[in-house]
């Protein structure tokens, strides 16, 4: 069985498509992490593709289902954006050596391909239909709800797993080779770091609209609070440090005006989630979170980073997806779960979903009142990459956890959890899922 | 000769992730010593504050390594050292703020610290 990425008729892209056709018919059941770490520390059982196997058989346990009524997967099989194996770097052959191998030695190591984990999990005897997703998370949960609605299969792990190496994190790959090609090479030349674009962004948004890069800090401040009460997050789990404002504000610049606590840190994890239909979801161990809308975002901005116009532009046109698809509108959504790493991506977002009544220039103001998920207008309520580490994960977690009601401390109070939605990364290039404790 | 003593923390102090070559012990009898110390690291200086009061050692003052020429406006002493493992950070805010600078190892070495 040969995977591929997933076509692009998988995606709904396009505003104008109606209700999405399989509303209310696919949700997601159980939620499997792995532990998480900072770096790996190179032994096999903590490697990313141990990893992957513990939160794929995590999440198989929490579902409540056998193995073998598993009959499809999808994965991400990128685990880094910027870890990659030194080409110089001796191949850890132990670690090699102690999973059935494929062709390539960093399957498993440095990235994942379906054909390692099926070989290393012999439990999924009757997969039949697998692919894969680029990149995100919140890409491959777009293709696992398409493809269980299509009724490619009817049972589904969805998969996306970090590694990260020892040393700093995007000094390796093409940012250590003496060229660059592509358009990456104009950025890249003058030593621009991963934040510049939003940045640059954010800048122009503070001039636009009156605002100042303070004015974030009840959002961070909130986010590391929320990311300390997920037990499965980084910062939870190894520093449980909360910030103040004093830590915040005064933090050096990566690309001003974004700051060191901007950014989110690089760790190694993985998460899975089973996705099944409605149907089959009744009789599995949780409570069923049915999917009412999945959204693409496949904007190409008019030149290397975009502008601001275009980002509001784009996140205007999501929030008018989101809605469309799912048959709701904003003050149908209990919470928000959108994408935070960086955190100035965040408010973007926000706006484009005009969530709460907010409109292009007022996230940051929103920020300034109870935005914690005690009240009645919760942000980012599992903390995101900035409350518990870079996984662009946390956010759809949370979001299952919320309606299950089992998010545990991080439960939101001021409002029921009835309605969320959650997804990223970028303003342009994102995908999104709208999810639900009913399926209508 | 009074001096101050800046560890970086991450890389540098055995508490750090990576752990470095500076120990506990180390920056205990350089306080012995007289000598002035503190941290100025990455990390949130909450959190900083937290180490030092975890690890039960007292300290003098909490920084960002940005702000050491900050750091040297609010102690008069004859001599500065920063103590950090990175040239892009530590070695350059050192230097900009007018600091003296050893690397963790050559710091681990250092009679102030022994």
């Amino acid at each position: 069985m040969a995977t591929g990425y997933a076509p692009s008729s998988m995606y709904r892209s396009r505003e104008g498509m109606g209700i999405w056709e399989h509303k209310g018919k696919v949700a997601a059941v159980g939620v499997g992490h792995s532990p998480t770490e900072r770096r790996w520390d190179e032994r096999p059982e903590t490697s990313v593709g141990a990893w992957s196997i513990m939160a794929l058989r995590n999440a198989i346990a929490d579902a409540g289902v056998e193995p073998d009524h598993i009959d499809g997967i999808v994965i991400v099989p990128e685990t880094t954006t910027g870890a990659f194996w030194p080409d110089d770097k001796p191949l850890p052959q132990d670690v090699i050596n102690a999973f059935v191998q494929t062709d390539d030695p960093l399957d498993g190591v440095a990235k994942l391909s379906v054909e390692w984990l099926l070989k290393n999990m012999p439990e999924l005897t009757n997969i039949n239909y697998s692919v894969y997703a680029p990149v995100c998370m919140s890409n491959a949960l777009n293709v696992a709800a398409q493809a269980v609605g299509d009724g490619l299969a009817h049972t589904v792990l969805v998969l996306k797993a970090w590694h990260n190496l020892e040393g700093r994190y995007y000094q390796g790959g093409q940012n250590a080779q003496d060229a660059i090609g592509g358009t990456s090479a104009i950025r890249s030349l003058w030593g621009a770091p991963a934040c510049y674009g939003t940045a640059l962004q954010f800048a122009e948004y503070c001039r636009k609209y009156g605002k100042d890069h303070d004015m974030m800090t009840p959002f961070i401040i909130n986010s590391r609070r929320n990311g300390l009460m997920f037990p499965e997050g980084y910062w939870a789990q190894h520093r449980p440090e909360e910030l103040t404002p004093e830590d915040y504000q005064l933090a050096r610049w990566i690309a001003k005006p974004a700051n060191l606590f901007d950014n989110d840190i690089p760790i190694m994890c993985a998460a899975s989630y089973l996705f099944t239909t409605a149907e089959r979801a009744k009789d599995m161990k949780q409570k069923p979170v049915y999917v009412l809308n999945h959204v693409d975002s496949d904007a190409v901005p008019r030149g290397l980073t975009p502008t601001l116009d275009e980002v509001e532009a784009e996140c205007a046109l999501t929030g008018r997806k989101i809605y469309e698809g799912a048959g709701i509108t904003a003050a149908d959504l209990s919470f928000e779960n959108m994408y935070d790493g960086f955190t100035q991506f965040h408010q973007f977002h926000l706006e484009g979903l005009g969530y709460r009544g907010i409109g292009f220039g007022d996230a940051l103001d929103f920020y300034q009142t109870d935005i914690s998920i005690e009240g009645p207008n919760p942000v980012s309520p599992s903390g995101g990459n900035i409350g518990s580490g870079r996984s662009r994960f946390w956010m759809h977690t949370d979001s299952i956890q919320q309606l299950q009601g089992r998010a545990g401390g991080r439960q939101i109070t001021g409002v029921n959890a009835e309605i969320g939605v959650s997804g990223g990364p970028m303003p342009l290039g994102g995908n999104y899922t709208v999810w639900s404790a009913t399926p209508d | 000769m009074t001096i101050l003593i800046s560890f970086d923390i991450d890389g540098t102090m055995e508490i750090g992730d990576p752990a470095g070559a500076v120990t506990l012990e180390m920056v205990k009898t350089a306080r012995a010593k007289g000598i002035i110390t503190g941290s100025c690291s990455d990390r949130p200086m909450s959190a900083q504050r937290a180490i030092w009061e975890q690890y039960g050692v007292e300290y003098d003052f909490v920084c960002y390594k940005h702000l050491l020429s900050d750091l040297k406006t609010q102690f008069e002493v004859e001599e500065y050292y920063h103590v950090g493992d990175r040239d892009d950070l530590d070695r350059k805010y050192a230097i900009q703020a007018g600091f003296g600078f050893f690397w963790p190892d050559e710091a681990a070495a250092s009679p102030l610290l022994l």
